[in-house]
């Protein structure tokens, strides 16, 4: 006798209802990690609702420009047109359904599809249909069979976001506070950042939310995960380095960390960025605060909910090095329950130096991305959760969510935007990421 | 093979199949030290293009990007008591075919081209990932012994098929 779909729908409910009950006392059901209903909800109730990023405006810079991107199972092209502007359009021809382009990225003026030869400019307007006037006569209104564009698309600081919810708010007040933050990263310099290359693309074996959790303010994490890392000097020699920070939960389940430098330790300010970069932040910076805030950061981590994250860190590109600092975006892709593309980028400012254009570079590929000595570490625990969560076990199986509960008391003095904890050792934004989550999943967001 | 001799081809091909095997059985000391100094050892990422455009493979981008200092980085850092990813060990086998050789551009070098199938699994997962590639490797004869100083892993996946790339090609 196998479960009827009421059941399964109960059982999902049951399984959101504990969650939204029980993440306030910081307790978290594994389950959630591995679920094929989970999951399904996931793909309507988030997926079809958030702000996605699809990729920044730097890697398509010449009109024509194109590059097919995902938004969860949506395939869109990203592509700028003859005009400059920037369209997201659904990659499925308005005739049949195939993908119009099945490149991933490329130049082209137009989209012909290979099925029956329909042809788009590519600012998605219908321009050819072969043998119109035999086959469609007079009867075919062009002007309604264009390609569509997503619902909504915004652009925040050269980063492209998408939502299929055309009810979404702007991007501006669904990033709210997280602004001030991305901002640290995106306005250093007037020319700002540039995508070098094209992202890794790689697969694994585990659920998207935990590497979207790790991210947003997992330091803890650091000790244990990237000891090896530690040992080689590519992070500060103490193990602890990471809970010298500052935990902001944003809003919205946004969230980030700011590390300094340990006590009795001292860092370079700013990251370590060189002296061209840290003059330009103190001009392009929109506010004083925020100088003084960057000041103090060796290491930044963060997620946009429900799955950008940002990595802007100060480490070593091999034993023998100082450490550079390096920036990653990422999108952690659902694929399935058990499974996630994870796109990963290296950025870095258009007019800082060659030569710490290069090291930056190094710096990246030795640490992160698919071969990442870092990186490699965090794929082996977010593969190992998922696995444990997939049997009945994990269904009552509260993880502790409870870091700093009972005795973290919020920073009423810092000066920018949400909740700020004077230590990165907390999970406060791991359970407002879950609380956004549960809010989203029981459609009450 | 035009200006090989059978000798050259042979050492050459012994050459690979004993890299091969060092790195399958974890030699990875033994590996380094069939590296020269100024070894770069490059994994461009690859992405879909039309027919017809010159290359998939993007240079400014590597899975890997490596000279010896890093890889050095990457053998030490197995050697700590918390490299996770590699702990309990993935199993790899590196399968080898197509060689394909040709003179170097100095007297002590060859060019290589072999095809790889890596295979590789971790745990009690019977499930394996199988990558493929052709590398371009550039051989020195350094007092007497080839070493590798030179290897382009050209991938045949855009988006790669496996958790990460804590083994090597």
């Amino acid at each position: 006798m196998t479960l009827s779909v009421g059941d399964r729908v109960n059982q999902v409910e049951q399984l959101l209802r504990r969650v939204k009950q029980n993440i306030d006392e910081g307790r978290v059901p594994a389950k959630i990690y591995n679920d094929p209903d989970i999951f399904e909800l996931e793909r309507e109730r988030i997926f079809g609702r958030a702000y996605i990023y699809l990729g920044h405006e730097s890697e398509i810079p010449h009109p024509g420009d194109y590059m097919v991107r995902y938004i969860a199972d949506d395939n869109v092209i990203v592509v700028r047109d003859e005009e400059g502007q920037i369209r997201v359009l659904f990659n499925c021809c308005r005739h049949r359904g195939m993908q119009v382009c099945r490149a991933e990225m490329g130049n082209a003026s137009h989209f012909r599809c290979p099925y029956h030869g329909w042809t788009y400019r590519n600012t998605g307007e219908l321009v050819g249909v072969p043998a119109g006037k035999e086959a469609y006569g007079d009867v075919l209104d062009k002007g309604a069979w264009g390609l569509r564009p997503v619902p909504r698309m915004e652009i925040y600081d050269g980063l492209i976001f998408a939502s299929l919810d055309a009810q979404a708010p702007s991007l501006n007040e669904y990033l709210g506070g997280m602004t001030w933050y991305l901002d640290l990263v995106t306005k250093r310099t007037e020319a700002g950042l540039e995508v070098v290359g094209a992202p890794h693309r790689w697969v694994m074996d585990a659920n998207w939310k935990l590497p979207a959790d790790n991210f947003v303010g997992d330091a803890y994490h650091t000790l244990m995960t990237h000891r090896s890392a530690v040992e080689l000097d590519l992070a500060p020699r103490d193990p602890k380095f990471a809970m010298y920070g500052v935990h902001v939960h944003a809003g919205n389940g946004h969230g980030l960390g700011m590390i300094s430098a340990p006590p009795g330790m001292e860092l370079p300010p700013f990251w370590g960025y060189p002296e061209e970069v840290v003059r330009a932040l103190q001009r392009s910076y929109p506010r004083p605060e925020q100088v003084e805030v960057a000041r103090r950061i060796n290491f930044l981590h963060g997620t946009v909910f429900p799955n950008f994250s940002v990595l802007n860190v100060m480490i070593a590109k091999d034993h023998r090095s100082a450490p550079t600092p390096m920036l990653t975006f990422r999108v952690w892709r659902p694929v399935g329950p058990d499974r996630t593309e994870v796109w990963s980028w290296f950025l870095v400012e258009r007019d800082a130096p060659e030569w710490f254009k290069e090291r930056s570079y190094q710096t990246y590929v030795h640490t992160f991305g698919t071969s990442g000595v870092f990186e490699q570490d965090d794929a082996e625990n977010w593969r190992g959760i998922t696995r444990v969560a997939r049997g009945l076990m994990a269904r009552d199986h509260d993880l502790n969510y409870q870091m700093g509960m009972s005795f973290l008391k919020r920073d009423p003095t810092w000066p920018g935007p949400g909740e700020a904890y004077p230590l990165d050792y907390a999970e406060a934004n791991q359970r407002a990421f879950i609380r956004q989550w549960c809010e989203y999943m029981l459609n009450e967001a | 093979m035009v200006g090989i001799s059978e000798e050259v081809y042979r050492e050459v091909r012994d050459f690979l199949l004993r890299e091969a095997e060092l790195l399958d059985n974890g030699s990875y000391r033994d590996w380094l030290d069939c590296l020269t100094e100024d070894i770069r050892y490059q994994v461009p990422v690859r992405v879909t293009r039309d027919r017809g455009v010159e290359s998939e493979f993007v240079n400014e981008m590597g899975h890997l990007d490596e000279d010896y200092v890093s890889l050095e980085m990457r053998v030490m850092r197995l050697e700590t008591e918390y490299a996770w990813a590699e702990d309990p060990p993935s199993r790899t086998r590196h399968f080898l075919s197509n060689i394909r050789i040709e003179p170097g551009d100095r007297d002590d070098e060859v060019r290589v081209k072999s095809n790889l199938l890596l295979y590789r699994t971790r745990g009690d997962d019977p499930h394996y990932d199988l990558l493929s590639a052709e590398r371009h490797d550039v051989l020195r004869r350094v007092n007497g012994q080839w070493k590798l100083a030179r290897r382009l892993v050209l991938l045949d996946q855009t988006t790669i098929g496996t958790h990460n790339l804590s083994i090597l090609f």
